[in-house]
């Protein structure tokens, strides 16, 4: 193992930033990092850490496509968020200071720990995959703007995850990245569904971040964990990200018109669906918090489709009469399925398939509601 | 590359994996230009790379790219879409009951 005691790009900027979170560029902070190995000496307690092996997956796009994106349609306002995300606001907020209250994690009720980490290696791997697939997209895209916004992402992600990754580590669970020696398949994902997924994700992410920011601002005595007061600088990244997304898609009308509205559907339908089914897989980690998990969703989708208007010439009908009901029994459905799969009963699973499949696709027909889409695409967050 | 046949393509590659406290990522490059294509598979061989807390390990490692056969690459092609939704922050616990 070849641990590295040079700096990768000679380029790098060596002076000024003496921690990685104020580091400009990956660069920057990879040379500054080499610095601050040398007096990290952590090899013996992680022997008795829990190893957790994260496994994002890899992906391959249209590549010739997405350098074909041509945003002097949007310029103005892309240079403008270009601009900000490389004066990077956020540097130097992830890491810890004195808000960072001591953990006690011995002391924490099971369940509620195991929820929380779960929830941690699940928001960690995200970040780590959104790191993989746009660091992708800037190493093997050929157009400037394209690759530039992927960097900037990248790094974004990269810091979040890192970020996480340490709050892991207090709790004694160790991140194994040794899965790049696996053998691993590329899956291939269409640019577009890139664009609706992951400018979904960021944008609900920002809505569930800051729904509990929030939550949490008004009710102190509900954070179990300092982590929860990164959250609002945390969702203002994604928020950007979104707004990038936004803009992308804004430069061909037909990423958002005719037979592409059904696919914003699906996206919104499919990620509105996952969410509440996730989220009420973790009963102890939101009774904690001292939010119901009902109430969090509602409030969630209320937000992100608030948001999504911008782009989206759609949004889903959350309230109508069918919503909460389906989504009750998809829940319903998806443990059932898991308690079948366990227990090896093949009809009981069966039965629980179809009943899934039942309620998402009652769901998804559900008329949807349809506004003007603004000229104007950017947002600044303001929840 | 055949309609079912796989092919095998040995290649250089760099491993970089950060495990720092400001950025945790790990990313594979082929130092010969080798381009992956939908449904490939890559092995990077030897031992399993791991870098301790606070530390960057870049390694060159020789890699095997195994070519998906032209009728797998279209199923991915056509498939893979749906597997998206892991980029979204709520998607990844496998346990449904925890």
């Amino acid at each position: 193992m070849n641990i590295q005691n040079n700096a990768p790009n000679p380029d790098a900027p060596t002076a000024g930033a003496t921690h990685t979170a104020d580091a400009t560029t990956v660069e920057e902070g990879l040379a500054i990092q080499e610095e601050q190995a040398k007096f990290d000496s952590v090899a013996a307690t992680e022997v008795a850490m829990q190893n957790t092996l994260l496994t994002p997956r890899f992906y391959t796009t249209d590549f010739d496509e997405l350098d074909a994106i041509d945003v002097s349609s949007v310029r103005e306002d892309w240079d403008k968020l270009i601009d900000q995300m490389v004066s990077d606001p956020n540097k130097g907020h992830f890491r810890k200071n004195e808000d960072w209250d001591h953990v006690d994690w011995d002391g924490m009720e099971p369940q509620l720990k195991k929820e929380f980490i779960d929830f941690l290696i699940s928001s960690c791997t995200a970040e780590f995959s959104g790191c993989v697939l746009y660091k992708e997209m800037k190493r093997r895209g050929a157009n400037k703007d394209i690759t530039q916004l992927f960097q900037l992402m990248a790094r974004d992600e990269a810091r979040h995850a890192g970020f996480i990754n340490d709050a892991l580590r207090e709790a004694g669970v160790a991140v194994n990245l040794g899965f790049l020696t696996q053998k691993k398949k590329y899956t291939y994902f269409r640019p577009k569904f890139i664009y609706y997924a992951t400018y979904l994700s960021e944008k609900i992410g920002y809505a569930r971040y800051i729904t509990i920011f929030r939550h949490l601002e008004a009710h102190p005595e509900h954070r179990f964990h300092p982590i929860f007061k990164w959250f609002e600088e945390w969702c203002n990244d994604e928020f950007s990200h979104g707004e990038a997304f936004a803009l992308l898609m804004k430069t061909d009308p037909k990423l958002t018109s005719g037979k592409n509205v059904y696919w914003i559907k699906f996206f919104l339908t499919a990620v509105y669906a996952t969410m509440y089914v996730r989220d009420h897989q973790r009963p102890a980690f939101h009774k904690a918090l001292g939010v119901d998990p009902d109430w969090y969703a509602h409030e969630v989708f209320t937000k992100t489709s608030k948001l999504t208007e911008q782009i989206f010439p759609i949004t889903l009908d959350i309230e109508h009469p069918r919503w909460q009901p389906t989504l009750e029994k998809l829940q319903k459905a998806n443990v059932d399925l898991a308690e079948a799969t366990a227990s090896g009963r093949f009809f009981a699973k069966l039965g629980a398939q179809a009943r899934a499949a039942a309620a998402f696709v009652s769901l998804f027909t559900i008329p949807v509601k349809k506004h003007q889409v603004p000229a104007s695409t950017r947002l600044e967050p303001a929840y | 590359m055949g309609l079912l046949t796989k092919d095998f393509e040995r290649a250089p590659c760099t491993v970089e994996i950060s495990h720092k406290f400001e950025s945790l990522h790990a990313h594979v490059r082929f130092n010969n230009g080798a381009v992956i294509y939908p449904g490939d598979e890559v092995k990077v061989h030897g031992e399993e790379i791991m870098a301790p807390f606070g530390e960057i390990v870049v390694e060159d490692r020789e890699a095997t790219i195994i070519r998906a056969s032209k009728l797998e690459q279209l199923w991915t092609r056509l498939t893979g879409d749906f597997e998206v939704m892991e980029l979204c922050e709520f998607s990844f616990s496998e346990e449904v009951t925890l």
